[in-house]
C-alpha cells in the first residue's frame, strides 16, 4: 500500500509518552536525529507517535525537528504494554522501511526496542552515546560504553534495516525547539482487541516522586570522601545556594547515605548540567561517564592524584569541608548584593 | 505447554567477567581478559534463586538452566545447580561464536522449544541485562521469538496460578510498580529484588560438584540454521574499540599553596562561567 | 534428615599440604572431600613465588606431562645485600640449572592452585569451594569424626579429617593439638605485588635469553629498614613479583606499616628501574608461621592430622613451604590410608604420620634451623649494620681515592670497630654458625 519511494532514507525517532507526558530523551534524539540527517544526503527526520488520544503531542515533535509523524491512536495502546506497542510499530517499520530508528534507552524503550528489532529481523545497539553517520559507507555509527564502562564500541548494522539504536537520556544534547514549525501527521489505521492482549495491568503503585537529576541544570555531588550522610546537609546547602540538587557517587549509595535515585554513573544517571561539583569523589571511570558531558566541572578533592582532575575544568585541592562552606557564604553574599534572585 | 504437569521454570544464564575486576591494557587499548575471574551474571543468579524459590511455593516442579556459552560457561550451570537447578544444558559450539543480541535470541528461542516439546515450560526467567553488554535485549528478543507474554524489570512475582495459567508479576517502572496479569507462560526479565539469594546448602554444593551439564552443539540434538547463527545471524557488528579519551581537564589549584580566598575566587569565577548564577532554586525537579 | 554426609576423609582447605593430602588418598581409593573456603583453590592464596619441584614429583611423578602452569624455571639465584644507596649482588648462575623439569620454579598461586587442585580431582577427590569449615566434630570421648561449615545442613563426617588449614591455625587449635594462637614473635608478615611487565622488557632488564630463564632474588638490609627480614624479587612469565616480609613483632615496635615498607622497597633507587612502567595487577599480605621446629603442633589427634602452614611447617631461611606442605599432606594422605587399612583411627595409630616425617627433610630441615628466628630476632645487626657495612667496604675498595691501600683496609677496619666491636662480631659469627647448625 505503500507508495512513496522506499528510497528516501527516513531516520525515525520514537516519541515516548506516558500519561500525556514525553519524556525529555524524545526531543534529545530529535536533536540527533538532525544532526545525523545532515550527514546523509536526501535522509528525512520522522517521529513515530503511539498512544490513546495523544494527536495533540504531535506539534511538539514538530518544533523538535520531524517533518512527521507517524500516529497509532488506539484504546489499546492506552498504557505502555510490550505486545500491542511492539506489534504496532513493526507493522510500520514494515510498510515504511525507515533507514535508522532511534529509541530512548528508558524502562519503556529498552523493553519495547528489543521487540522491535526481533520481529523485524535487524540489529539493534543498545544504550549508545554517541551517533554518528559512517562517511564512507553512509551507515549508522552507533557507539556504546562496555565491559563497566572501561571500553568505547563503535556498532554497525550494514545490511539490515533499519538501523536500530537506543540512546540514553542526557548524553545527547537538547535541541532548541522552533516554536511554529509544522509537518505532515500521517494516521495508520491499527486493528487489534483488548481480548488479544495477554497482560493486563491491574494497577500501578506510585512511589513516591522522584529527584529527577537528570535534568538538573547545577549538580553539587557528594562521594565517600564526604564522610557521612550528615555531610550532605553541607551539599545541600550550596546546591539550595545555586539553584542546583544534591548527587552521588555509587559508594554513598551503598552506603546508604543517599537515595539511589540520586547516583550519577554508569549504574546511575547520566546528567549533563551546566555546573558539576565533584566533592570528595574520586572521580572512577564508572563515575565519570556519567557526568563528563558536564558544560563546567569543579572538582574538590584532598588527594593532588585524584582522577577527577584530569577532567576537572577547575580542580581545587583542598578539603572539602573548608572549602564548600566558603563557597556557600561567596555565593549567598554575591547573591544578596545586586542578583537579585535569591 | 499445560496445567497437568508440575511448574516448569526455564532460566536464562550468562557467565560474565567481573566488570569490577577489568582492566584495560594502556598501551594496545584492549581488555586484559586475563586473570578477571567469571562469574554468573548477578541479575541471573537472581533469577535461578527466583526459579527456585516460585518451586518451593508451589511444592514442586522442574528449573532447567541453560547458557549459550564457551565451554568454560559449565562452571556458571554449575553454580546454579547448587542453588537449586535440576537440569543444566551448555550450548556451545564455536559457530556460535560472535553472535549479537539477534543471533542468541534465536539460539536460546530455539532451545527453549525443544524444552518445552520434552516438558512443557511455564515461566522463563532471563536477568535484566548481563553486565559485560549491558544490553537487556536478550529477553525481549526471545519472548518475541517464542511469542509468549514479556514483563520486563520483574520485582515480585504475586500470584502464580498453575491450573488457571494465570499470573500476578510486579515490575518497576519509572513512576513506580506496575502490577500486571499475564497468562502463562510468561517470560520475565527480573531485578535483584526477585528473590534474594540465599547461601546453598552443601548437599546441594556436593551434587552440583559431581553433575555433569548436558552440551548442546550447534547440531546435536538440536540443529539450529546455520544461517540464523554465530557472525552469520549476527547483523551487527563491531567497526571499531577504543578506550574512552578522557576530557582534558583545565587547571589544579590549591588551598594549602594559593589560601582558601584566592581559590574561592577561582571557584567563583568558574562557577560565572557556567551561567548559572540566575537559575530558580529547584530546576531539574521534573514533578 | 537423611543420612549423614559421609565420606573416608575429609580435607580443610585446597593448598599445597590439602591438596597433596587428597590426592594421596583418592589415588589409594578413599571418598574424599576437600572443603575450601575461597571461590577456586588459590582464590587468595598467596606467596613469594619459588616452587621446588621435587615434593610435587613424589605425590604425582608424571606432573610434568600434565602442563603444570609454572612461569618460568629458575636459572639464576642469590642475594642482595641493599644500603639505603647501593648493593652489593651475590648472583649464582649454573649451566646446570639449565635442564627441565627444573628444581625450582616461579609460580602464581592463583594459577598454580587451581591445576593441582583439578589432579586430586581427576584423581576422584570431590572438591567443594566457596565454603568455610566453621568447626571440627567430636564425638562423646572427644575424637574428632567430621567437621561443620558455614553452608545450610553443612555437616560432613569421617573417620579421618586432615586439617591443612594455613597459617590462622583455628581448626588445629579446636583438635587442641596446639595452645594459641601463634604469637606475633614467631610469625612474619609479608606483602607482595605482582607486576605486569611484557615478557621482552623483562628480560632484557634481569638479562635472561628468553621464557625458559628466571631468576629469583631474597634482598636483605634496606629492604627491611636494617630490621630482620627479607625483601624478594622473582620473575614471572610476564611479570615480577616482588615483596617484603618480617616479623610481626618488628612491625609492631618499630611502627611500620607493610604497604609502606614494600612501597619504600619499590622506589629503592637500585630495585625501581627495574619496575619502571609494570602495573601492579595483584596486591596481598600473608602471614608465615615461624614458630621453628621447638613450638610445632602435636601433629596428629584421635581422628584427626595437620599438615603444612598450620603446622609450622616453614623453613624461612630458604624460603620453603610448599615442598613441606606437600610433602607433609602426602605423608598425612598415606598414614589415612593405612588407617583405613587398619580400621584404627587412634592418635596412638595416627603418631605414625610424625614418625614418618621425622625421616624426611621436613622435619629433619625444621629441627636443624630450629634457632633461627630467635637467632635473627636476638641479632638485628646481621640485617642492618653488616650489610651497610659491606656496602661501604666495597665503595671504599672500589674507588681509587688516591690513598694506599693499606691506609684504606685500616680504615674499614676502624669503620668495623666504630660500628661494632671485635669480640661482637666474633660473638656474631658464633651464634649464626649455631643457628644453621641447629
Ligand atoms: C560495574 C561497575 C559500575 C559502577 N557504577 C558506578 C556508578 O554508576 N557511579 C559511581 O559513582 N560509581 C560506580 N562504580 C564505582 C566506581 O568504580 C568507584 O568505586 C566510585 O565511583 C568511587 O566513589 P567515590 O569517588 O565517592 O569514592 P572514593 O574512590 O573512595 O573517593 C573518595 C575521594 O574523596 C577524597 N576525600 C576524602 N576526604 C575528603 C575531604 N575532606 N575533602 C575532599 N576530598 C576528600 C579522597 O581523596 C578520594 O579521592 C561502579 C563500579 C563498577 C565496577
Ligand atoms: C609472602 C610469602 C612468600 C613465600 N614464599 C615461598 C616460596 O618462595 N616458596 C615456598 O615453597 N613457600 C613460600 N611460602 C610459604 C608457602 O606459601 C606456604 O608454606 C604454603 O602455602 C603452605 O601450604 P598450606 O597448604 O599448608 O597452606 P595454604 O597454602 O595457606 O592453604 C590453606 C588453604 O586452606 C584454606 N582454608 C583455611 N581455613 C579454612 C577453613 N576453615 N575452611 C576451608 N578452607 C580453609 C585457605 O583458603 C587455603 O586455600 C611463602 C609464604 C608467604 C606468605
Ligand atoms: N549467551 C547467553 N546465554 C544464556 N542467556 C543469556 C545469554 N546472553 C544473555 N542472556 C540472558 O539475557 C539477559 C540479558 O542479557 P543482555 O541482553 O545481553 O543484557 C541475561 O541476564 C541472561 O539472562
Amino acid at each position: 500500500m505503500n507508495a512513496e519511494q522506499p528510497t528516501i532514507p527516513r531516520i525515525w525517532v520514537f516519541v515516548e509518552q506516558q500519561e500525556h507526558q514525553v519524556h525529555p530523551v524524545s526531543w534529545e534524539l530529535l536533536g540527533a536525529a538532525k544532526r545525523l540527517s545532515a550527514d546523509l544526503p536526501g535522509s528525512v527526520v520522522e517521529a513515530v507517535l503511539l498512544g490513546h488520544q495523544v494527536a495533540d503531542l504531535a506539534p511538539q515533535a514538530f518544533q523538535y525537528g520531524a517533518s512527521r509523524v507517524y500516529l497509532i491512536d488506539h484504546p489499546v495502546l492506552e498504557i505502555y504494554r510490550n505486545m500491542p506497542y511492539a506489534v504496532a510499530v513493526s507493522q510500520l517499520v514494515t510498510e515504511y522501511r525507515p533507514e535508522i530508528f532511534l529509541i530512548g534507552a528508558t524502562t519503556l524503550g529498552r523493553d519495547l526496542a528489543g521487540s522491535i528489532a526481533t520481529r523485524v529481523g535487524t540489529g539493534l545497539t543498545a544504550d549508545c552515546t554517541e551517533l554518528s553517520i559512517d562517511p564512507a559507507n553512509h551507515i549508522l555509527a552507533a557507539t556504546r560504553p562496555t565491559f563497566g564502562g572501561n571500553l568505547m564500541a563503535t556498532i554497525l548494522c550494514r545490511r539490515h534495516r533499519p538501523q536500530m539504536a537506543t540512546v540514553r537520556p542526557r548524553v545527547l544534547p537538547m535541541p532548541e525547539p522552533v516554536p511554529d514549525a509544522t509537518g505532515e501527521v500521517v494516521h495508520v489505521p491499527f486493528d487489534m482487541r483488548e481480548e488479544d492482549v495477554p497482560v493486563k495491568r491491574l494497577r500501578l503503585i506510585r512511589a513516591e516522586e522522584q529527584p529527577n537529576i537528570e535534568y538538573a541544570d547545577v549538580i553539587v555531588a557528594g562521594g565517600r570522601g564526604v564522610g557521612g550522610p550528615e555531610g550532605f546537609a553541607l551539599l545541600q546547602e550550596l546546591a539550595d545556594a545555586l539553584g542546583g540538587m544534591v548527587a552521588a557517587s555509587r559508594p554513598v549509595v551503598d552506603a546508604g547515605w543517599m537515595d539511589a535515585s540520586r547516583q550519577v554513573g554508569q549504574t546511575g544517571k547520566t546528567v549533563r548540567p551546566k555546573l558539576y561539583i565533584a566533592a570528595g569523589i574520586s572521580g572512577a571511570v564508572q563515575h565519570r561517564v556519567g557526568m563528563s558531558g558536564a558544560d563546567v566541572i569543579l572538582a574538590i578533592n584532598t588527594d593532588p592524584n585524584a582522577p577527577i582532575f584530569q577532567i576537572a575544568t577547575l580542580g581545587i585541592v583542598g578539603d572539602l569541608y573548608e572549602v564548600i562552606p566558603a563557597l556557600i557564604r561567596e555565593v549567598k553574599g554575591q547573591s544578596y548584593d545586586g542578583q537579585a534572585h535569591l | 505447554m499445560n496445567g497437568d504437569n508440575p511448574m516448569h521454570a526455564v532460566v536464562a544464564i550468562k557467565q560474565v567477567p567481573d566488570t569490577s575486576n577489568v582492566r584495560i591494557d594502556p598501551e594496545t587499548g584492549t581488555l586484559i581478559r586475563e586473570g578477571v575471574p567469571a562469574i554468573v551474571n548477578p541479575y541471573d543468579i537472581h533469577a535461578v534463586e527466583a526459579a527456585v524459590q516460585l518451586k518451593e511455593r508451589l511444592g514442586g516442579g522442574k528449573v532447567t538452566v541453560i547458557t549459550m556459552g564457551p565451554p568454560k560457561a559449565a562452571e556458571a550451570l554449575l553454580e546454579c545447580v547448587e542453588q537449586g537447578a535440576d537440569r543444566a544444558i551448555l550450548i556451545t559450539d564455536r559457530k556460535f561464536g560472535g553472535a549479537d543480541t539477534l543471533a542468541t535470541s534465536y539460539v536460546l528461542a530455539r532451545a527453549i522449544e525443544v524444552i518445552n516439546a520434552e516438558l512443557p515450560v511455564d515461566i522463563i526467567f532471563f536477568g535484566k541485562q548481563a553486565i559485560d553488554g549491558d544490553t537487556a535485549q536478550v529477553g525481549p528478543g526471545v519472548a518475541t521469538r517464542l511469542n509468549i507474554p514479556l514483563i520486563t524489570y520483574a520485582v515480585a512475582i504475586e500470584e502464580f496460578d498453575l491450573a488457571a495459567r494465570r499470573a500476578v508479576v510486579h515490575r518497576r517502572v519509572e513512576q513506580g510498580i506496575e502490577v500486571l496479569e499475564t497468562t502463562l507462560p510468561v517470560l520475565l526479565t527480573v531485578e535483584k529484588e526477585i528473590a534474594p539469594v540465599r547461601h546453598a546448602p552443601l548437599p546441594r554444593l556436593i551434587a552440583a560438584a559431581r553433575y555433569k551439564p548436558e552440551v548442546w552443539t550447534a547440531t546435536a540434538p538440536v540443529p539450529f540454521d546455520p544461517q540464523q547463527i554465530g557472525l552469520k545471524g549476527s547483523p551487527t557488528v563491531v567497526g571499531k574499540a577504543y578506550t574512552p579519551s578522557p576530557r582534558s581537564g583545565g587547571e589544579v589549584i590549591s588551598v594549602a599553596a594559593l589560601g582558601l580566598d584566592a581559590v574561592v575566587a577561582r571557584a567563583m569565577a568558574v562557577i560565572e562561567q557556567a551561567h548559572v548564577r540566575n537559575l530558580q532554586p529547584g530546576t531539574g525537579v521534573v514533578s | 534428615m537423611t543420612g549423614r554426609l559421609t565420606f573416608d576423609a575429609i580435607v580443610v582447605g585446597a593448598g599445597p599440604a590439602g591438596v597433596a593430602a587428597a590426592l594421596t588418598m583418592a589415588r589409594g581409593g578413599l571418598n574424599v572431600i576437600i572443603i575450601e573456603r575461597g571461590r577456586f583453590a588459590g582464590a587468595k592464596n598467596l606467596f613469594g613465588g619459588v616452587f621446588y619441584t621435587h615434593a610435587l614429583a613424589d605425590v604425582l611423578p608424571d606432573y610434568w606431562e600434565r602442563k603444570p602452569p609454572f612461569e618460568r624455571p629458575v636459572t639464576e639465584q642469590g642475594y642482595w645485600m641493599l644500603s639505603p644507596d647501593s648493593v652489593i649482588r651475590v648472583m649464582h648462575k649454573s649451566e646446570r640449572y639449565q635442564k627441565e623439569p627444573a628444581d625450582a620454579y616461579t609460580v602464581l598461586r592463583a594459577r598454580f592452585d587451581p591445576w593441582f587442585a583439578e589432579q586430586a580431582v581427576a584423581a576422584g577427590a570431590l572438591l567443594i569451594t566457596r565454603t568455610t569449615v566453621t568447626q571440627l566434630l567430636k564425638d562423646e570421648r572427644g575424637r574428632v569424626i567430621g567437621v561443620d561449615t558455614d553452608r545450610p545442613e553443612g555437616k560432613v563426617y569421617a573417620p579421618v579429617v586432615i586439617i591443612a588449614e594455613g597459617v590462622n591455625n583455628l581448626l588445629t587449635q579446636q583438635a587442641g593439638l596446639i595452645a594459641s594462637d601463634l604469637p606475633p614473635k614467631y610469625v612474619a608478615l609479608a606483602v607482595k605485588q605482582y607486576i605486569n611487565l611484557p615478557a621482552k622488557e623483562l628480560q632484557a632488564r634481569f638479562g635472561l635469553s628468553g621464557p625458559r630463564e628466571g631468576v629469583a632474588i631474597d634482598v636483605f638490609g634496606d629492604a627491611t629498614l636494617g630490621l630482620p627480614g627479607t625483601g624478594f624479587i622473582y620473575t614471572d612469565q610476564s611479570g615480577i613479583s616482588i615483596g617484603v616480609g618480617m616479623l610481626l613483632d618488628e612491625f609492631v615496635t618499630h611502627r611500620l606499616r607493610p604497604y609502606e615498607v614494600l612501597e619504600r622497597f619499590k622506589n629503592h633507587p637500585v630495585v625501581r628501574p627495574y619496575l619502571e612502567g609494570g602495573e601492579v595487577r595483584e596486591y596481598g599480605a600473608h602471614l608465615i608461621p615461624e614458630m621453628g621446629y621447638d613450638r610445632m603442633p602435636k601433629l596428629a589427634g584421635d581422628g584427626v592430622m595437620v599438615a603444612g602452614d598450620a603446622a609450622g611447617m616453614v623453613d624461612a631461611l630458604h624460603r620453603e613451604g610448599t615442598n613441606l606442605a606437600i610433602t607433609a599432606g602426602k605423608i598425612a594422605g598415606e598414614t589415612a590410608l593405612a588407617a583405613h587399612q587398619a580400621g584404627d583411627f587412634s592418635a596412638a595409630f595416627l603418631s605414625r604420620y610424625r614418625q614418618s616425617l621425622e625421616g624426611t627433610f621436613v622435619l629433619q630441615d625444621m629441627k636443624q634451623y630450629r634457632r633461627m628466628t630467635d637467632f635473627l630476632e636476638s641479632s638485628p645487626q646481621f640485617m642492618g649494620t653488616y650489610v651497610n657495612l659491606l656496602n661501604e667496604a666495597a665503595l671504599r675498595y672500589f674507588t681509587a681515592h688516591g690513598i694506599p691501600k693499606r691506609t684504606m683496609e685500616h680504615e674499614i677496619l676502624k669503620m668495623v670497630r666504630e660500628r661494632r666491636s671485635f669480640t661482637g662480631v666474633a660473638w656474631d659469627m658464633l651464634k649464626l654458625m649455631r643457628a644453621m647448625r641447629g
